[in-house]
């Protein structure tokens, strides 16, 4: 079976295509990354790869069928073109099916910095051992440092079409973390820290160790609250854990398929007047900007709620034509291997004017909430309810007085968009999350402990 | 899939470097799926995966490249980065063959394909998939998603110790969501039935019992109100009600966790660790299970291994580098998503095994708590054993009776705690199937259990 280059399976197909009369649209995308794990001072894991791959979308009688490739042979891409027609022709037509060359998209910033390959691996080593070394340095209490990893990698992501599309971008990222263990008076505890950058250099794994530790001992000395309801400070990233779990709930997909609470809602107050919401994919410097979606259409800065108005939902081209409007560009693809969905970019909330002190300051008692976790079953879309387990401090006076611990937080993401009463100015973006946040202060929270 | 000759070179390349092991890992993997909404194909895909993973071990660090290029050219361009990935500078020998005398392993099949997916047509995959949602078009149903998924995957295990292991999984599943809506009432119901078999698994009516107990749930729960907040006895009923233990036990006793000591349960091989009323098991060989295979992913006969008796820690699940890092003997617990992971210590199928109480029993026992009937899934954080898993379907007990429903709540605890307060079990044991994320990936595994009573633990509602 021999192997097509990147660009010759793409040509292959849309030839192929053509021959037949066939409208498709090809998405190909290559990575390549390295990873790295250090444990006791010794590098653990070691990590190399490359993958790349093909993914079409057909369109036939007013449907789109879908087949993926990692085989670039002309037999197998002649086959992923055949299953592709033929999902086609199971698909009920909806009449909404979109093939067009877009406009242009914009310039987002760079997205690839100065690269990855002028970097050695004994470097990417190095800072592998320093998160290792400098968090088992921090404090007597690190037992040990069991889950940390340096990772980078490089992208190309191409799209065309049958109409005439074609256009690419690449990308890259290096990315560090580092979640010790520490243990005080047979209390286990962990915390973690993190950061992201297009630019190795400046990569400071000194200090995402320290502050690892310095979030990992503070949660010693933790004790369970006491069931009851209060006012809480939602930190920011654990805010914006919230924010890209509830995302789905502004997808078009999920309104037209009668799956999100907000069908109906748009032009409507669902928030407090101090909500901004926003979803921008040219964000500069930001994780997740592109300059188009995965349907090759521009990416632009889009408000979703406005002054705690709901001003639209993330569209694709499919749903933006049910709902007679243009697509926002938020047409979203898991690889060549998924089918074309609808995802946020860079989605977060506006920050505010206050300090997180300030927000503490304003419950006076209550808790600081600093994580929530298991959120992939303790979220319901559907309803806006959760019930998650959590992480933070208890609040006396406005000031942060112990650590807690096995408790959970319960609510409603809807009614709590209401009882945001207080932003802060420390807007963050998680890479977990694929969404940013300031701190919060809400007017009341279910609290599950003793 | 590749010949002995070449995966001898690419092996004998790979240790050029001074790695005392190499081993090889290829996949090609046929996937095909539907999404129906309300009885409507949404989407129709699937696809080829096809790629190679090599691992080198040089003592117990773990060098591993991967690539989708199998050619000769690709396989020996990772073969050559890992040879190089511990410092080795000089040449790496071009020529020759390796010399590895392969032993190929004798095929194994624990279970026996009926309905090849394969050679089944995507029509007749479309039917099941409307029998489903048919079924549970049911009272105030309005919208359900059906999704249908089938895959084969041939893999290649070989190693430089000269182990030759090829074999094919086949895997079938159904996933049904239902939502239900009475003016301003929400509520929504699912139920994932898989197997480690053909389209045989669809025999009969399973399709109509998943869109039916989908519908079940979603409706049982439409006018729920709030579950309790706080620590109370909880009963978990029997199949994925095992989630509880799968994340408050399981996990802390792969080797990934015990060799870091990142595991409360590190160093407490027959200690008592639980309730003497428990006894768990991660089984790979059951036939046709959602978490079985005839070999794991470094091409070790899958076992049974009894982790938990009578409270008693009896084993952990070990892959190779868990072994060698532990002392512990390897159990065929290396499993990998795919070819992009390499392998480590991994959950089967788990479950707490039968004890001599029933359901009722358990309930009667109960004044005031909880009967969390169907469960979600859940997380644990290892270093801590820390864990929650959310209940999906649950009702008030009082006076030793089920009463009212209420709504999910999360169930927080501590696996060294918890597992204490598990302090009856029923004899209804039943497995349910579930998608395990974790260092090497998303993999089949089946969690089970029979009806348990667990004396408190924290409920997250808001009531």
């Amino acid at each position: 079976m021999n192997q097509l280059s990147f660009s010759q399976a793409q040509a292959f197909v849309l030839e192929a295509a053509r021959k037949l009369g066939a409208k498709v649209e090809v998405f190909s995308s290559r990575n390549s990354s390295t990873s790295i794990q250090a444990y006791a001072g010794e590098v653990s894991e070691f990590k190399m790869s490359k993958r790349a791959g093909l993914g079409l979308r057909a369109l036939a009688n007013g449907a789109w069928g879908y087949s993926y490739t990692e085989n670039l042979s002309e037999e197998a891409l002649t086959r992923c073109l055949q299953n592709a027609l033929e999902n086609a022709s199971l698909v009920a037509p909806e009449g909404h099916a979109v093939l067009a060359a877009h406009p242009e998209p914009p310039h987002v910033g760079d997205l690839f910095g100065e690269g990855l390959s002028g970097v050695t691996v004994d470097r990417k080593v190095a800072v592998a051992l320093e998160l290792d070394r400098a968090a088992r340095a921090a404090d007597a209490r690190v037992v040990s440092v069991p889950y940390m990893t340096y990772t980078d990698g490089e992208s190309e992501v191409a799209i065309a079409n049958t109409e005439g599309l074609a256009r690419g971008y690449k990308s890259n990222y290096a990315v560090q973390y580092a979640m010790p263990l520490v243990a005080e008076n047979g209390q286990n505890k962990m915390g973690f820290d993190w950061q992201f950058s297009r630019e190795f250099e400046s990569l400071d794994p000194t200090k995402t160790a320290i502050n690892a530790v310095q979030k990992s001992v503070a949660r010693l000395g933790a004790k369970m609250p006491t069931t009851g309801k209060y006012p809480v400070v939602i930190e920011n990233l654990c805010m914006a854990t919230l924010l890209g779990t509830y995302s789905d709930i502004f997808n078009a997909k999920m309104v037209q398929e009668g799956k999100s609470p907000l069908a109906g809602k748009l032009g409507q107050r669902i928030g407090s007047s101090l909500v901004h919401l926003v979803d921008d994919a040219t964000r500069p410097a930001a994780m997740a900007s592109r300059p188009f979606d995965a349907e090759g259409y521009p990416s632009q800065y889009l408000s979703v709620i406005e002054g705690g108005v709901l001003k639209t939902f993330l569209h694709n081209t499919e749903t933006a034509s049910k709902d007679g409007v243009k697509s926002t560009g938020h047409a979203s693809r898991y690889s060549y291997r998924g089918t074309i969905g609808i995802d946020t970019s860079n989605f977060y909330l506006e920050a505010g004017k206050n300090s997180k002190e300030a927000l503490l300051e304003e419950i006076g008692t209550g808790l600081l909430l600093t994580e929530v976790k298991g959120t992939h079953a303790g979220v319901n879309e559907i309803t806006g309810e959760f019930s998650l387990q959590a992480e933070g401090f208890w609040v006396e006076n406005g000031k942060v007085t112990h650590p807690l611990e096995n408790f959970t937080v319960a609510g409603n993401f809807l009614e709590m968009l209401h009882e945001i009463e207080s932003i802060g100015n420390d807007l963050e973006f998680s890479p977990m999350a694929g969404a940013g946040s300031p701190s919060v202060r809400v007017k009341v929270l279910a609290v599950g402990g003793a | 899939m590749l010949e002995q000759n070449l995966v001898s070179e690419v092996l004998k390349v790979a240790r050029a470097g001074g790695a005392e092991f190499a081993d090889l890992f290829v996949e090609d993997k046929v996937t095909s799926q539907l999404h129906l909404l309300n009885g409507g194909v949404k989407d129709a895909g699937g696809g080829n995966d096809f790629g190679a993973g090599i691992r080198v071990l040089y003592g117990t660090k773990v060098v591993y490249a991967y690539t989708n290029d199998v050619s000769r050219d690709g396989l020996r361009t990772i073969a050559e980065a890992v040879a190089r990935a511990n410092g080795f500078g000089g040449e790496v020998d071009a020529s020759g063959a390796g010399g590895l005398d392969f032993r190929v392993a004798a095929p194994r099949k624990i279970y026996t394909v009926t309905k090849h997916p394969l050679e089944t047509k995507k029509l007749e995959k479309l039917a099941l998939a409307k029998r489903a949602s048919a079924a549970a078009k049911v009272g105030h149903v309005k919208t359900i998603d059906v999704r249908y998924f089938d895959w084969v995957q041939r893999v290649l295990i070989a190693n430089s110790d000269g182990l030759w292991v090829e074999d094919e999984r086949v895997y079938s599943r159904l996933a049904v969501n239902a939502i239900a809506e009475d003016g301003s009432h929400r509520s929504d119901g699912a139920f994932l039935p898989g197997a480690g078999m053909g389209m045989e698994f669809f025999d009969g009516d399973l399709p109509e019992r998943a869109g039916a107990e989908a519908a079940r749930i979603a409706n049982a729960m439409l006018y729920a109100g709030f579950a309790p907040a706080g620590t109370i006895p909880v009963v978990i009923g029997n199949a994925f009600g095992g989630v509880i233990f799968h994340e408050a036990c399981g996990h802390i006793l792969e080797t990934t966790a015990i060799e870091k000591k990142a595991s409360v349960f590190a160093d407490k091989i027959g200690q008592q660790i639980a309730h003497e009323s428990l006894s768990a098991v991660d089984d790979g060989t059951i036939p046709g299970a959602w978490g079985s295979s005839n070999f794991d992913d470094e091409g070790m006969p899958t076992e049974r291994t009894v982790l938990i008796e009578k409270g008693i820690l009896k084993s952990y699940m070990v892959d190779k580098v868990g072994e060698m890092k532990t002392g512990y003997t390897r159990t065929g617990s290396g499993r990998r998503q795919d070819y992009t992971y390499a392998p480590a210590s991994r959950m089967r199928n788990t479950f707490i095994t039968e004890g001599p109480e029933t359901p009722e029993s358990l309930i009667k026992q109960v004044k005031y708590g909880l009967y969390a009937k169907t469960m979600g899934g859940g997380s644990v954080t290892p270093g801590t054993g820390d864990y929650n898993f959310t209940v999906n379907e649950g009702y008030i007990i009082r006076d030793g009776e089920i009463a009212e429903p209420v709504r999910g709540a999360a169930l927080v605890g501590n696996g060294a705690k918890d597992l204490m307060n598990i302090v009856g079990v029923a004899g209804d044991l039943a497995r349910g199937q579930g998608m395990c994320g974790s260092v090497s990936g998303s993999i089949p595994a089946d969690v089970g259990q029979p009806h348990i009573l667990i004396s408190e633990i924290t409920v997250g509602g808001r009531a």
